[in-house]
């Protein structure tokens, strides 16, 4: 969902990116002084500085490690869970109110507890990744496994597969477009998840560098870690959309990112 | 037979049985107040001091102050800027891309900014939510409008609407259904930025609490305020489902023979 219709490069919508940051530029250097609002150029030397240092690239490793590896924990986690959910009723019956208990549950919410247990580390950064990136996986999942079509239950007595085929050859394919795009958007939802359990309490990654930035009055080297993120954001997702695409049948998935976004 | 209503609570309580379990069985095999993992029995004890002090009510009016607000204020700016964007050709052809790179930048790191611009205040809040959330309502919108019926212009167009009038009485009818749903997008994402705001800032909120206990390795209180703020978020849901139902069934209105 984006607000242009055809994906070609706009001329003018360039233009006018650029037209913001000249005016940004203008307002900060001649119009008025504010101390921790960085003009453009300011912001892309210290942009260019912090590409020479390491530890900005390790500070980026880490939070793409730890947002992948919670990515991958809750992956595996949602889509059993979402198979369990979709295939037993009597799982259904005994765990579904529970489940929408503590669906709504904000995910922040557990990053004080992950702080208790963990202390700063990584276990509590993936804590507070997985617990609302299992969501968007399990849900859809589900959701995918109870629409299969009856006809195909009958082709799979018929066939007289084992269960175990029942699963990997029938169900998970043909539920297969719906849990992409659980995959899809708790992918997004990862990467949020850590850069803001790195804010609270991790002495790593963007999220703690973003904040010790702050806390240092080097608005500069915030604004060029703030602007670092937004790029990895852009550029996963759009991998992942074309993965996605990729991957499933039919019409493209771009358009169901509708339901997307944070919990 | 059972009633329809026993019959659904009968469902509940069975759906509740795995947390039901586990709460009892945490009960009998804790072993008092533990740094960890305390028994639920003293997170209850906990509240309990809490509310004594007035410190949870304040904190419960407090997030919810700052929350409603910032919602209110970030549906109303992104329906009409979506209704503007959507609109007017030019002016989004010069901001399309503008407002896709503010889309990427995650929300939370938007708090930073806020802080160094304008300090720990409750405007600085507000700012937040509404940046954070006015995302999904705005797309929404702007992409009902894109794929409205074109019929529903040809009509306009037909009666010899003004612009004016084709946009209050043609175009803003027809996309409420969608910008609901983008309402109901928002709505977690700005609980989620308003707690992570006051841990952060360190308010008196729940968030802040939150945060205080942890600091003050009072692990009670942070289990029983994560309880609290659970059972916050299942209502604000259910009314917001509610919500949508209701005013995506009712939509658009029918008409009175």
């Amino acid at each position: 969902m984006t607000f242009v219709k055809n994906s070609s490069l706009s001329f003018r919508g360039i233009a006018g990116v650029f037209l913001f940051l000249f005016f940004w530029e203008i307002l900060i250097r001649f119009l008025i002084q504010f101390d921790n609002l960085p003009a453009p150029s300011a912001i892309l030397f210290s942009w260019f500085d912090l590409l020479t240092l390491k530890q900005y690239w390790e500070e980026i490793a880490h939070t793409l490690f730890a947002a992948m590896l919670g990515w991958t924990v809750a992956s595996f986690a949602g889509i059993f869970l979402g198979l369990l959910l979709g295939l037993s009723k009597t799982f259904y019956k005994y765990t579904s109110t529970s489940i929408e208990v503590m669906r709504p549950w904000p995910g922040v919410a557990f990053a004080p507890i992950g702080l208790l247990l963990f202390g700063f580390s990584l276990k509590m950064e993936l804590l507070v990744i997985i617990l609302p990136a299992l969501w968007p996986v399990l849900v859809n999942t589900m959701g995918g496994i109870v629409n299969i079509p009856k006809s195909l239950y009958e082709v799979v007595a018929s066939l007289r597969l084992t269960n175990f085929a029942k699963i990997y050859k029938v169900f998970i394919p043909s539920a297969k477009a719906s849990i992409l795009v659980g995959l899809r958007i708790s992918l997004s939802l990862s990467i949020i998840m850590a850069v803001v359990a790195e804010m609270i309490g991790s002495p790593n990654g963007i999220g703690y560098a973003i904040i010790r930035e702050q806390q240092a009055m080097k608005p500069t080297n915030m604004f060029a870690y703030i602007f670092t993120i937004a790029l990895i954001n852009v550029f996963i997702n759009y991998l992942l959309s074309k993965i996605v695409d990729r991957l499933s049948p039919g019409k493209p998935t771009s358009r169901l990112n509708q339901k997307v976004l944070v919990q | 037979m059972m009633p329809i209503y026993l019959k659904s609570l009968y469902r509940v309580i069975l759906g509740l049985l795995p947390i039901i379990s586990l709460l009892m069985i945490w009960q009998l095999f804790s072993d008092g107040p533990s740094p960890h993992f305390p028994a639920p029995s003293y997170w209850l004890m906990a509240l309990e001091q809490l509310w004594k002090n007035g410190q949870i009510q304040f904190a419960i009016k407090e997030t919810f102050w700052i929350f409603g607000i910032g919602l209110i204020l970030s549906t109303t700016l992104g329906f009409s800027l979506g209704i503007i964007i959507g609109v007017n050709r030019k002016f989004r052809e010069w901001t399309t891309y503008s407002f896709e790179s503010f889309r990427a930048i995650p929300p939370p790191v938007v708090i930073p900014i806020a802080v160094l611009l304008m300090g720990y205040s409750d405007s600085m809040k507000i700012v937040v939510i509404v940046f954070a959330t006015i995302w999904p309502i705005l797309l929404n919108v702007v992409s009902s409008i894109d794929n409205m019926h074109s019929g529903l212009v040809d009509m306009g167009k037909a009666l010899h609407l003004s612009q004016k009038q084709l946009i209050f009485k043609v175009v803003i009818p027809s996309v409420i259904p969608n910008a609901i749903i983008g309402i109901r997008v928002t709505i977690p994402l700005a609980i989620v930025i308003t707690l992570l705001t006051e841990m952060l800032t360190g308010s008196n909120g729940l968030g802040g609490i939150m945060i205080a206990g942890q600091r003050n390795y009072n692990s009670s209180q942070v289990y029983g305020v994560l309880v609290i703020v659970g059972i916050l978020g299942l209502f604000i849901n259910l009314a917001s489902n509610y919500l949508e139902k209701y005013f995506t069934k009712s939509w658009p209105p029918k008409q009175q023979l």
